[in-house]
C-alpha cells in the first residue's frame, strides 16, 4: 500500500476542517477526491506533503509515518509530485529551466543530464517545442503540462493534483482526462482533488466523497453520482450536475 | 573676458586634482551602490525571517535609516566619534554611512517587489523539497531583483549625486576639488556650473546603463504594480 | 548637560528646519503643478523644453545647485538670500521630481470624465481646477509623501548658507561641548521625529479628503 491515511484531523482557528479522514491509495492506482467547496480537499492534499501540519491522525507513505517530528520533510517532498491549481510555474525561468531546477539543485545532476531528463519529460507531455518559452508565453493547458513534467522529472512515487481543471477552459479540461489516462498507463500513482463532475466520471477511477471533514463514501462514479443510498450525497451531485452542465463541443 | 580666462587657466593647472576627485566620486558611488545592494539583500532576507523579534528589529532599522538624513549619520561618525577616540578616514565614514543608509532603501524596494510575487510559486518550491534558503536564492531573489531594477538603478543615480555630500566631511571627491578651483580662481559660478554639468553627464551614463539592464532583464510577463 | 538639555538646545533650530522644509516643499508643489499643467497643453516644443528641464534638475545634486545659486550667482551680480537660495535649489529639484509624479497621476485620470465635463460645457480652466487637480492630488499622495520627506532630509544643507537650523546648532554645540556623538544622535532622533510627524500629518490630510473607491487602499 503506497499511502494510508488514518483518522486525519486538521483543526485551526477554531474550525475543524478534517475530522477523521480515512482512505488508502495503492501503487499505480488513481483516486479522485470530490466534495463541496470548503470541505477540506486542498487542505488534505497539503497535509500529505506536510505543506500543512495536521493536528491528529496518521499518514503512512511508502510504509513510513510522515507525521513524526523527526521526518525529513524535504526528502519526503522530493518523492512527491505536486501539481498546483494555477500551476505555479517559476515565471523567471523557461519551461526547460522550470523542469531542470530541482534536478540540478536537489538531485545535483550535471547540466547535460538534467537537460536530457527534462527534455524527455517535456516531450512526454508534448511540450518539447516550447522548452525555451517563459510561463507568461504559454497557455493554461501548456502551463499545466509543464507543471506535470516538472513534477514527473523527479521520478516521484505519487502525483497529487489540486483542482487540475479549475484554471482551464472547458475544452482544455477535457484534455486533462486524456492526460490522466496516459499517466495511468505509465503506472503513475495519482490522487486527484477536484469538483469537476465530468473529470470524476470520465477518469474511470474510484471517487471519494469528502464532506464535513470525513470521507462519507467511496465508490465507482456511476453508483456514487446517480444512486447512492445517502440522500445528502445524492443531493450534492444533483446540484453539481445542474451547475456544471457540460458545454457543447465546437463543431 | 578676463574672469573666464583666469578660470580656464586655473582649471587647466588644477586638472589632475579634478580628475583624481572625479575618480574618488566614482569610487564612492560604486562602492556605495554595491555594498548598499548586498546590504539591502541581506536586510530584505531578515524581513522574511520567521522570528518575530528579528522582523521587528529589521523593520525598525529600515524605518530609522529611511527617516534620518544621511548627512547626520556622516557627521556623527566623522565629527562625533573622534571625541570618543575613534578616528576614521572620510572614505571609511562615507562607505559605512552610505551602506547603512542605502541598504535600508534597497531593502524597502525589495520588500515592495516581494508583495507582487505569486505565493504559489514559493509554495511550489517548498513542495518540490527546496529548503527555505534555496527558495529564497532560486525563486524569491531572482524575481524581486528583476522587478526592482527601476528602483535599484534610481538608487544608483542617487548614490552618484549624494557622493557630493561627502565633501562636507572632507572627502576629496570631485565637488570638493571644484570648490577648491572656485576659491582659487574666484570664479564660483563657472566652477559650480561646470561641476553641475559633469554630474548631469555622470547621471546620464547611469541612466543609459539602467535602461539597458531593464531591457535585458525584465521579468517575462511581470506585473509591475508600482 | 544631559540628553534632554541637548534636545532643548537643538530645538532652537527646529523652527528653521521646518521653515526651510515647508518653503522648499511649497516651491516644489508650485513648480511641479505648473510643469504638469503645461504638459497637459500637449504642445510638442514646450514639452521638449520641459522634459529637458526636468531631466537636468533631476540629475543635479542639491548641494551643487545650492552652491551655484548662493555662491555662484553673486559673480553675475545677483545676491540671493539664504532661504531663497534653498528654495531655488532644493525647491526646484523637488518640483522636477513632483512634476513626474503629477504627470503620472494626471495620466491615471479617466479621459471619459474629462470628455463628459467638456460635454457639459465647462471651460478648460474649470475642468483643470474642478476635475483634474482634485484627482491628480489624491493619486499623487504617495509620491508627495516621498518627495516632502526627501526635502526634509536634504534641509540640513541649509547650514552651509548660514541658516541656523538644527544642523547648525548641532555643529556649534558639538564644537563647544565635545559631545558630538550624543549630539548627532539627538539630531537624528529629532529629524526622525519630524519625519514621522510629517508623514502622519499628510496621511491624516489624505484621509480627510479621501474619496471611497478612487484611490485603492
Amino acid at each position: 500500500m503506497l499511502l494510508t491515511v488514518r483518522n486525519l484531523v486538521m483543526a485551526y482557528d477554531g474550525r475543524t476542517v478534517l475530522d477523521g479522514v480515512n482512505f488508502d491509495l495503492e501503487e499505480g492506482e488513481l483516486k479522485i477526491v470530490m466534495g463541496p467547496s470548503g470541505c477540506g480537499k486542498s487542505t488534505l492534499l497539503r497535509c500529505l506533503n506536510r505543506l500543512a501540519t495536521p493536528t491528529g491522525g496518521q499518514i503512512l507513505f511508502q510504509g513510513e509515518d510522515i507525521l513524526r517530528p523527526d521526518t525529513d520533510v524535504r526528502a519526503l517532498r522530493q518523492r512527491i509530485g505536486f501539481v498546483f491549481q494555477n500551476f505555479a510555474l517559476y515565471r523567471h525561468l523557461t519551461a526547460l529551466e522550470n523542469v531542470t531546477l530541482a534536478l540540478r539543485r536537489l538531485r545535483r545532476l550535471p547540466v547535460a543530464e538534467a537537460n536530457a531528463r527534462a527534455r524527455h519529460e517535456l516531450s512526454r507531455m508534448d511540450m518539447l517545442a516550447h522548452q525555451d518559452k517563459y510561463p507568461a508565453q504559454l497557455s493554461g493547458g501548456q502551463k499545466q503540462r509543464v507543471a506535470i513534467a516538472r513534477a514527473l522529472a523527479m521520478d516521484p512515487a505519487v502525483l497529487y493534483f489540486d483542482e487540475p481543471t479549475s484554471a482551464l477552459d472547458p475544452l482544455m479540461a477535457r484534455e486533462v482526462v486524456n492526460m490522466l489516462h496516459q499517466l495511468r498507463r505509465d503506472k503513475v500513482s495519482i490522487l486527484c482533488v477536484t469538483h469537476d463532475l465530468y473529470l470524476a466520471r470520465a477518469a474511470g477511477a474510484r471517487v471519494l466523497f469528502l464532506d464535513q471533514g470525513k470521507i462519507l463514501a467511496e465508490d465507482e462514479p456511476e453508483r456514487l453520482f446517480d444512486s447512492h443510498a445517502d440522500p445528502r450525497i445524492r443531493a450534492f451531485f444533483r446540484q453539481e450536475l445542474e451547475q456544471q452542465r457540460p458545454e457543447p463541443l465546437p463543431i | 573676458m578676463n574672469g573666464l580666462q583666469i578660470f580656464l587657466s586655473q582649471a587647466l593647472e588644477y586638472w589632475p586634482q579634478i580628475v583624481a576627485g572625479l575618480g574618488n566620486t566614482l569610487l564612492l558611488a560604486a562602492v556605495a551602490t554595491v555594498s548598499g545592494l548586498l546590504g539591502g539583500i541581506g536586510v530584505f532576507y531578515l524581513t522574511l525571517s520567521s522570528n518575530r523579534l528579528c522582523r521587528r528589529l529589521t523593520e525598525a532599522y529600515i524605518s530609522f535609516f529611511i527617516g534620518t538624513p544621511l548627512i547626520v549619520l556622516l557627521f556623527l561618525m566623522y565629527y562625533g566619534l573622534p571625541q570618543w577616540g575613534v578616528q576614521m578616514s572620510p572614505l571609511t565614514v562615507s562607505v559605512i554611512g552610505f551602506t547603512l543608509n542605502v541598504s535600508a532603501y534597497n531593502a524597502r524596494y525589495l520588500m515592495t517587489a516581494y508583495r507582487s510575487l505569486d505565493p504559489d510559486e514559493l509554495q511550489a518550491a517548498r513542495a518540490q523539497g527546496f529548503s527555505d534558503w534555496q527558495v529564497f536564492r532560486l525563486v524569491t531573489l531572482p524575481q524581486v531583483l528583476r522587478l526592482s531594477i527601476p528602483a535599484l538603478s534610481n538608487q544608483a543615480i542617487l548614490n552618484v549625486k549624494d557622493s557630493s555630500v561627502a565633501f562636507l566631511i572632507q572627502y576629496t571627491e570631485f565637488f570638493a576639488q571644484m570648490q577648491d578651483l572656485a576659491v582659487r580662481s574666484f570664479r564660483f559660478f563657472e566652477a559650480y556650473l561646470v561641476a553641475g554639468l559633469v554630474y548631469v553627464l555622470l547621471v546620464s551614463v547611469v541612466v543609459l546603463a539602467a535602461r539597458w539592464l531593464e531591457r535585458h532583464y525584465v521579468l517575462p510577463g511581470a506585473r509591475r504594480k508600482y | 548637560m544631559d540628553f534632554p538639555q541637548i534636545i532643548e538646545l537643538l530645538g532652537k533650530g527646529v523652527g528653521y528646519t521646518i521653515g526651510v522644509t515647508v518653503a522648499c516643499s511649497v516651491t516644489g508643489m508650485v513648480i511641479g503643478v505648473a510643469i504638469a499643467m503645461l504638459h497637459r497643453l500637449d504642445w510638442k516644443p514646450l514639452n521638449r523644453v520641459l522634459g529637458a528641464f526636468v531631466y537636468v534638475f533631476r540629475a543635479l545634486p542639491v548641494l551643487v545647485l545650492l552652491f551655484i545659486v548662493f555662491f555662484g550667482l553673486p559673480n553675475l551680480g545677483l545676491r540671493v538670500p539664504p532661504v531663497v537660495s534653498m528654495m531655488l535649489s532644493l525647491g526646484v529639484i523637488a518640483g522636477a521630481y513632483l512634476s513626474e509624479v503629477f504627470r503620472g497621476a494626471l495620466d491615471s485620470i479617466d479621459p471619459n470624465e474629462i470628455m463628459a465635463a467638456e460635454a457639459m460645457g465647462l471651460s478648460r480652466l474649470q475642468i483643470l481646477l474642478f476635475i483634474e487637480m482634485p484627482q491628480m492630488l489624491r493619486f499623487s499622495v504617495p509620491g508627495m509623501v516621498n518627495e516632502f520627506t526627501t526635502v526634509l532630509k536634504y534641509s540640513p544643507f541649509a547650514y552651509t548658507v548660514g541658516i541656523p537650523d538644527v544642523m547648525k546648532e548641532a555643529m556649534a554645540l558639538s564644537a563647544a561641548t565635545l559631545r558630538g556623538v550624543e549630539i548627532y544622535l539627538a539630531v537624528g532622533l529629532i529629524y526622525f521625529a519630524i519625519y514621522k510627524l510629517l508623514v502622519t500629518f499628510i496621511w491624516a490630510l489624505e484621509k480627510r479628503y479621501r474619496v471611497p473607491g478612487l484611490t485603492e487602499h
